[in-house]
């Protein structure tokens, strides 16, 4: 690994930390579900690292988490977070940045704009929510068909952070081409 | 260093970090199995009591539960329209319980102790060419890098204040990530021109 | 990234010779970035002990003195850096050539000071114990025994600054090379360590826009357009430089006057 992966890796995963930080934004969208910042940066990863490096960056983040820092969103962390029926999703994050910055590839002929959402709707939603409506129905004892009724609430904030993620890829893309690591 | 770590010296706190994982993950993979009421109200009761034994700060890190409130309720209101309460208290408690306990690790263990417990589990990166030292850089690069992204993200909130009087916008978002970014070019270069995350004394 | 295990054979042999006079000889070095020609036909080579870069911006200051550790490697000509062919030294650069650059948030790599000095150490091959204890008696050899442990992000500007000088003096270079290092410090701070780095052992490479940091320099280097338009003693080239300067507001006066 080069020493500019790493830093790059190191600065996704502190991204995530940030939007931890950031306060969460009650959606009147979406039934008054406070929703949180944190999957952008699952989105932002993927699309703009690419898959190894994207799911690298969210992995490190989640080391951080286990190891006490309290960076998820609310101030939660420690290992107290992994056993949580939330945990489905954890899980879900470095595989849906993964699949993001894989589709960016695969997408790489097309615009930047329809490229990004596309991917960030793929990895940051199809593929987070495959692990985390198993997640949990497996901690909490619930079907799947229910599991998944408890989780839609969060597709509108989600859809959002599809078009945030489009648009920051696009711009940085004009701004800063060298950062758009997946395309290059 | 930001962590949710408690600062003290009781027994848990002296007892090796890797130890105290050990027993949360052999533990989880038990209670995992177990859906007895009773022996998770003995639970219950056995890890409140290891709080207790930290003193009232000890007891007052219970309040970290607060952030899983809204799972127990939802879970039991499921688990009771569907007709299976007694399944979903199993539940309940089983997360309480877990979370409990592998918080009380974290609230024990140092972050510094925690990573040198863990990182003799990366030796293996060696094999793919890849420093064994590099997961504990990246996890001090994220460290210094999270407060300073809130720094540029916070001044530039001011600057667009200062011109639109609102008070923030997700068309910050993307100036942000362009200066942020910028700054990890410059820190990669800066740690290359230190000698790189593998280090000097391996080239002589 | 490798998928086999590197093997080393034996220990290699050391290409640099961290005494040699001139420390750096370019040949007729250029460098080309992208598409773009950044430097043009660079013939010089370096063994005074002050040495300072001035030329406009975007003239190639930057992008020329970091060929001097391998940050950048030239695209054409012959670069000789402390005895051997630049791309044979660049894996011992970092050792013998320490590099400060203009916005010390932007080279700090560790959230803590302490941390931040003995990062260079452990470089080196101490281990973290014995380099954290040997960092923090450098840093009160230097007067910041009391910041030790704070975090850098509270530091003041000039404090950042000195810091980051600190933390590659400890590695102990031949040769500093500084990148504006002056820019956002306050004429005090600035002062102080202007103090500093004249006091210092190393041969010293600066960059700066403030002329007055070159008066007690052996040589300066006048980039310009990514050439070298002038290169001699501090006083010759700093004077033709003002002087050049003079000339093109003159000329933009008469245009403004048109
Ligand atoms: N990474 C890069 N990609 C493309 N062009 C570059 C890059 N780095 C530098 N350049 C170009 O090289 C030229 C010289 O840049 P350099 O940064 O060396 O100038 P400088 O003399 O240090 O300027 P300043 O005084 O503004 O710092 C500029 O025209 C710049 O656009
Ligand atoms: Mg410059």
């Amino acid at each position: 690994m080069t020493d500019r992966s790493l830093v790059h890796i190191a600065f996704y995963a502190a991204l995530m930390a940030a939007l931890g930080f950031m306060p969460p934004v009650v959606m009147p969208l979406a039934g008054g579900v406070p929703i949180t910042a944190q999957t952008l940066g699952v989105m932002l990863a993927g699309v703009m690292l690419g898959p190894v490096r994207g799911a690298l960056a969210i992995l490190l983040f989640l080391f951080l988490v286990a190891l006490g820092a309290p960076f998820l969103a609310g101030g939660r962390g420690g290992l107290g977070v992994f056993q949580t029926p939330s945990v489905g999703f954890l899980i879900g994050w470095p595989v849906g940045a993964f699949v993001a910055g894989w589709v960016m590839r695969l997408t790489g002929g097309m615009a930047i704009l329809p490229a990004s959402a596309l991917a960030a709707f793929v990895g940051g939603i199809l593929a987070v929510y495959a692990f985390g409506i198993p997640g949990i129905s497996i901690m909490a004892g619930l079907p799947l068909v229910k599991a998944a009724y408890a989780s839609v609430v969060y597709i509108p904030g989600d859809l959002i952070k599809v078009a945030i993620t489009a648009l920051i890829a696009q711009t940085v893309a004009r701004g800063l081409p060298g950062a758009l690591l997946s395309r290059s | 260093m930001i962590s949710m770590y408690l600062q003290g010296d009781s027994w848990a706190h002296r007892l090796p970090a890797g130890l105290k994982l050990l027993a949360v993950a052999l533990g989880s993979l038990i209670l995992f199995h177990v859906s007895s009421v009773w022996i998770f109200t003995g639970c219950l009761v056995a890890v409140v009591a290891l709080y207790a034994t930290l003193g009232r700060e000890g007891l007052a890190q219970l309040r970290l539960l607060r952030g899983i409130v809204f799972f127990v309720v939802a879970l039991l209101a499921i688990h009771w329209l569907s007709g299976s309460l007694d399944e979903g208290v199993v539940v309940a408690m089983r997360l309480v319980v877990m979370v409990l306990a592998a918080n009380f690790v974290t609230i024990t263990t140092r972050l510094d102790d925690m990573l040198d417990a863990v990182l003799p589990l990366f030796a293996p990166l060696k094999l793919f060419g890849v420093s064994p030292r590099t997961p504990a850089l990246g996890v001090t690069l994220v460290l210094r890098f999270a407060p300073h992204l809130m720094l540029v993200f916070s001044r530039l909130r001011e600057a667009w204040q200062a011109r639109t009087a609102r008070r923030s916008s997700w068309r910050l978002l993307a100036p942000f990530a362009i200066q942020s970014l910028r700054m990890s070019d410059n820190v990669a270069e800066a740690l290359k021109a230190r000698g790189g995350s593998a280090g000097l004394s391996s080239s002589p | 990234m490798a998928f086999w295990p590197k093997i080393r054979t034996g220990s290699r042999e050391r290409v640099c010779n961290p005494d040699a006079v001139p420390y750096a000889v370019f040949e007729n070095v250029g460098l080309t970035i992208g598409a773009r020609k950044v430097l043009h036909g660079l013939t010089l080579s370096l063994s005074e002990d002050r040495v300072g870069v001035i030329g406009l911006n975007g003239s190639g200051k930057s992008t020329f003195v970091r060929l001097l550790n391998g940050l950048r490697s030239p695209t054409d000509g012959k670069l000789t850096l402390f005895g051997a062919p630049s791309a044979e030294a660049e894996k011992e650069l970092p050792r013998h050539v320490g590099f400060v650059f203009q916005n010390p948030d932007h080279q700090a790599i560790f959230p803590t000071v302490e941390e931040e000095i003995a990062f260079g150490l452990t470089q080196l091959g101490a281990d973290k114990t014995a380099s954290r204890e040997q960092a923090r008696r450098f840093l009160s050899d230097h007067g910041f025994g009391a910041l030790a442990s704070s975090p850098f992000a509270e530091l003041s500007e000039g404090q950042k600054q000195y810091v980051c000088i600190l933390a590659v003096l400890v590695m102990q270079p031949r040769l500093l090379v500084l990148d504006e290092p002056m820019t956002s410090l306050d004429g005090l701070s600035g002062r102080k360590i202007r103090e500093k780095l004249m006091s210092l052992p190393q041969k010293i490479v600066m960059i700066s826009h403030d002329l007055s940091h070159f008066e007690d320099f052996d040589r300066v280097l006048w980039l310009e357009d990514g050439r070298l338009r002038m290169d001699g003693p501090a006083a010759e080239v700093l004077a033709a430089y003002e002087a050049d300067i003079d000339r093109r507001l003159g000329a933009g006066m008469e245009v403004a006057a048109l």
